[in-house]
């Protein structure tokens, strides 16, 4: 237990002052190719002909392209897990978003790949965009993307449901509903280093790809599921990685390099630019989120109502994931006996959305914070008093029916209200996450905290 | 990179006879716009002018007149110190792009696809500057006013000249980062044709805004002469921010410029 | 065209528009500046130009003809740092990496100018560089940390012999360390 307290030089620390730290921009290959790509620039239109032919000829190219390419085109993120796949490594017929790669050059330099991709000949037939998850959620809309308007593979159901108790008794039960939405927007990761990833072909007919991935042996599965190839085949070099946040769990940059490795039986290296990052990166997700709080005078929240509409972008990816972390923590570090939750994962012609710190839950955890501001101001409580009196305790049961061993909201908001000097009364200072007894177990919450109450057995309503 | 001739003068002589007529010449001075451009491919020059050797760097002071090399580093004009130059010039970048930067290139920024820029227009404009520039038709002397109406397009900058002001006045909002492109920003200055007002950022390039110049010569208060910015402009959304936030901002910024003026 | 680089005067065959950051990496095989953004926004290609901290990614290696540039290789190696990267690295002012060469090259100028800036000249100076890990306050400690020579012995010589395994300071007392 020496390193726990203790202050441990960085292992990486001389390198990086040095600047002998290795980033895969930094590994030199003799040989290597530079790739660029040909990406859309219509958030949504069929794509009427594609010719990459001048391209090809172009002196200095080594190969190029496109979906024709890729052994098997549509593989989905989370088809391990079962999700079934919507979005293809390089666009086949259509473009969602503006940023869809369509197809990659690979030649001698930079500039020559540039002068190629303008080369290719592209025409296309722009469509009305959706942009909007509003809009996109509406039943008037005119959904693009094949599964409709919001993914429906939640078991049966087309949104992450959670429903818990008596929503509707609670709502009639209550002295006032309290209502918020909340709207934050899409952020983007922007790691100093852009993505990036180099292929070379071995003599002995296997790859080695160095990769910025967050997630290296998650991306030596998507690689080998594209090329379908097995994965004994593959020698990922990853583990320095220049920021991340997120943002590198969903890399293409390997399938695309190896693809083009393959086919010009050379090194390749693909370098995002930071413009090509803004564009088309993907970033945390826009969310909306509507919530109806059941509450009595007093301050006790009886029950919640609450819609999420998640913007997934123009395809899946993680977001079903996402989503489902988001309900698990949509009532935020407190005690909400009655719930009826859906999330929906809404598609929209944007680049498609992933993690970024917290993946999932900094939304709900913003919005569930504000609206408990939002209920003591309209109550005329203190709003630390509020949380404290309906914060998780030992032997609650949260809304994806983990009952509580230890939660640490009571004394981190008594340790942060004395940090800052906040004055509370001593009810309120003398609590604690021990399990609730006394005023603190009210009629309704019984069936949240009884010992006997329903399995943990983590199954969904 | 693909081949393209590039011509270093070391005169300004030598520019101007590279620099002709302009034409297929790509004047490079920071590169802080031009190199951006060129790799990503938006920038394909044919015949590049390289203008760092040019002796074309230099600020000279005589008698409260001021003579600047078009390729003078902004950094320069920070030490300068003539205003409402130097407080523009020193919210250009940062101090490594400063050091690169240059008035000419700020002056003949072409505006971006999704944001204004040459900021220092704004000041060159309060201040009467005049430009000295070489093309087609020879070497002329033109009121800033003139130059930023005509374009820069065929024509080479030489030198700015710049008299000192009885008075100036700089403000400007923006998000408070190095690299904020600013929103906007007013310059102000009382030089010996009167008093002069530009605003940059609302629009593709600065400009003056008559209409509060006159409001002040008759007499207004500053808070109620920047009520008459509006007259002049009309600010456009882009990436930095909302036409609606400049409307609403601009009367405020030019009240502080007018109120600084001493 | 002709520069000196870390001391060395090199011969450089890239076209005179070719950036002094392509020119560094891949034709002199110096790595350590960054192609962060490639726009002059984010300081990761920042090398030292006749002493002056510059944007190599924005530079034409015609307007660096005949000069000296330096990078964080020429300030010192494992073993032998220089105050100021012996300060980052000890200050924790780094985590990723990516952004630590701009940011020791820039600490390195800016001391030789002004050697006891204060905190706000230290941000004002250091603005034009981004960090996305570390939050900039171990980044400035590291600054001052080298400003006021507060460098231990063990940091200087950090990396000598392998990772600096020394025994552990124990921040927390009473800890089970």
């Amino acid at each position: 237990m020496k390193a726990v307290g203790a202050r441990l030089p960085r292992y990486d620390g001389v390198g990086h002052v040095t600047g002998r730290t290795r980033f895969v921009d930094d590994v030199r290959i003799p040989g290597t190719l530079w790739a660029k790509a040909l990406r859309s620039p219509h958030p949504h239109a069929g794509i009427t002909h594609l010719d990459t032919s001048k391209a090809e000829q172009h002196p200095g190219v080594r190969a190029v392209i496109t979906h024709e390419d890729v052994p098997r085109n549509v593989y989905g993120h989370l088809e391990a897990l079962g999700v079934p796949a919507d979005e293809p490594l390089l666009a086949e017929g259509d473009v969602r978003y503006k940023g869809q790669p369509i197809a990659v050059v690979a030649a001698e330099d930079e500039a020559t790949a540039l002068a190629a991709v303008d080369l290719i000949e592209i025409e296309f037939e722009e469509r009305e965009p959706l942009l909007d998850i509003r809009k996109a959620f509406d039943p008037d809309s005119r959904p693009f993307h094949q599964w409709g308007a919001a993914f429906p593979h939640f078991g049966p159901y087309t949104s992450r449901r959670i429903r818990k108790g008596d929503v509707e008794g609670a709502f009639e039960r209550a002295d006032t509903i309290v209502q918020g939405v909340y709207r934050p927007q899409a952020i983007e990761q922007l790691p100093i280093e852009p993505q990036v990833g180099l292929s070379v072909p071995e003599p002995d007919g296997r790859l080695t790809i160095y990769s910025c991935t967050q997630a290296m042996y998650f991306s030596m599965g998507v690689v080998a599921a594209h090329l379908e190839w097995p994965l004994n085949k593959l020698k990922f070099v990853g583990g320095t990685v220049g920021g991340g946040f997120g943002g590198k769990v969903d890399t293409a940059t390997e399938t695309i390099t190896a693809l083009l490795a393959l086919k010009s039986n050379r090194p390749v290296k693909w370098r995002w630019t930071r413009e090509e990052e803004f564009l088309c990166s993907s970033t945390r997700a826009p969310w909306h989120m509507e919530i109806a709080d059941a509450v009595t005078a007093d301050g006790w929240l009886l029950g919640r109502k609450m819609i999420t509409l998640h913007d997934a972008g123009a395809y899946t990816r993680f977001s079903s994931y996402g989503v489902t972390k988001h309900s698990f923590h949509h009532t935020g570090a407190y005690t909400i006996p009655n719930l009826r939750f859906d999330g929906y994962v809404v598609y929209t012609n944007r680049s498609p959305t992933s993690a970024m710190r917290g993946f999932g839950v900094t939304s709900v955890s913003y919005a569930a914070e504000i609206q408990m501001n939002r209920i003591a101001e309209v109550l005329g409580l203190d709003p630390l008093e509020l949380r404290l009196k309906n914060a998780n305790r030992i032997g609650d049961l949260t809304a994806n029916r983990v009952r509580l061993s230890d939660p640490s909201t009571v004394p981190v908001v008594l340790a942060a209200a004395d940090r800052i000097g906040y004055d509370l009364s001593p009810e309120y200072r003398q609590m604690t996450n021990e399990p609730r007894s006394g005023e603190l177990l009210p009629e309704h919450l019984l069936a949240s905290v009884a010992l006997d109450g329903p399995d943990n057995d983590g199954k969904g309503a | 990179m693909n081949s393209t001739d590039v011509l270093v003068p070391t005169s300004p002589e030598d520019a101007a006879a590279a620099f002709g007529d302009g034409a297929g010449i790509t004047v490079l001075a920071g590169g802080t716009i031009v190199m951006p451009d060129i790799k990503l491919g938006r920038l394909r020059p044919e015949r590049t002018l390289y203008l760092g050797r040019a002796a074309l760097d230099q600020v000279a002071r005589t008698d409260g007149s001021y003579r600047i090399g078009a390729a003078t580093p902004v950094a320069a004009l920070v030490d300068a110190a003539l205003e409402p130059l130097a407080t523009f010039a020193a919210h250009v970048g940062d101090r490594e792009v400063r050091g690169q930067a240059t008035i000419g290139g700020n002056l003949c920024a072409p505006p971006a696809e999704t944001v204004s820029r040459g900021d220092l227009q704004a000041p060159l404009l309060a201040l009467d500057a005049r430009v000295r520039s070489v093309g087609a038709g020879g070497e002329r002397t033109d009121s800033i006013d003139d130059f930023l109406e005509a374009g820069s397009d065929g024509r080479l900058v030489l030198e700015l000249l710049v008299d000192e002001p009885r008075r100036a006045a700089a403000a400007a909002v923006g998000r408070p980062h190095a690299h904020a492109f600013t929103i906007l920003g007013v310059a102000a200055a009382e030089t010996a044709s009167g008093l002069r007002v530009a605003v940059a950022g609302a629009g593709p390039r600065a400009v003056r805004v008559p209409s509060v110049e006159q409001a002040l010569a008759g007499g207004a208060s500053p808070a109620e002469a920047a009520q008459r910015a509006l007259d002049d402009l009309d600010p456009q959304d882009d990436a930095v921010a909302s036409a609606h936030y400049r409307r609403q901002v601009l009367p405020a910024v030019v009240t502080r410029a007018l109120d600084n003026l001493s | 065209m002709r520069l000196t680089v870390n001391g060395l005067e090199r011969e450089v065959s890239a076209p005179p528009l070719e950036t002094l950051l392509n020119v560094l990496r891949d034709e002199l095989g110096i790595t350590s500046p960054k192609a962060g953004c490639q726009q002059g926004g984010c300081g990761a290609c920042t090398v030292l130009v006749d002493g002056e901290p510059r944007r190599s990614c924005l530079t034409p290696v015609v307007a660096v003809d005949g000069a000296a540039v330096t990078t964080v290789e020429a300030l010192g190696a494992p073993g032998k740092l220089s105050p100021v990267q012996a300060a980052f690295y000890e200050q924790y002012g780094l985590q990723c990496g990516y952004c630590t060469p701009g940011f020791v090259l820039a600490t390195t100028a800016l001391l030789e100018r002004n050697p006891s800036p204060s905190r706000d000249e230290i941000l004002e100076e250091l603005g034009g560089h981004m960090c996305r890990c570390t939050g900039y306050v171990k980044i400035v400690a590291a600054v001052e940390a080298a400003a006021r020579g507060e460098v231990s012995d063990a940091a200087l010589h950090a990396g000598a012999t392998g990772p600096s395994r020394e025994e552990p300071e124990v921040l927390v007392p009473g800890s089970p360390a």
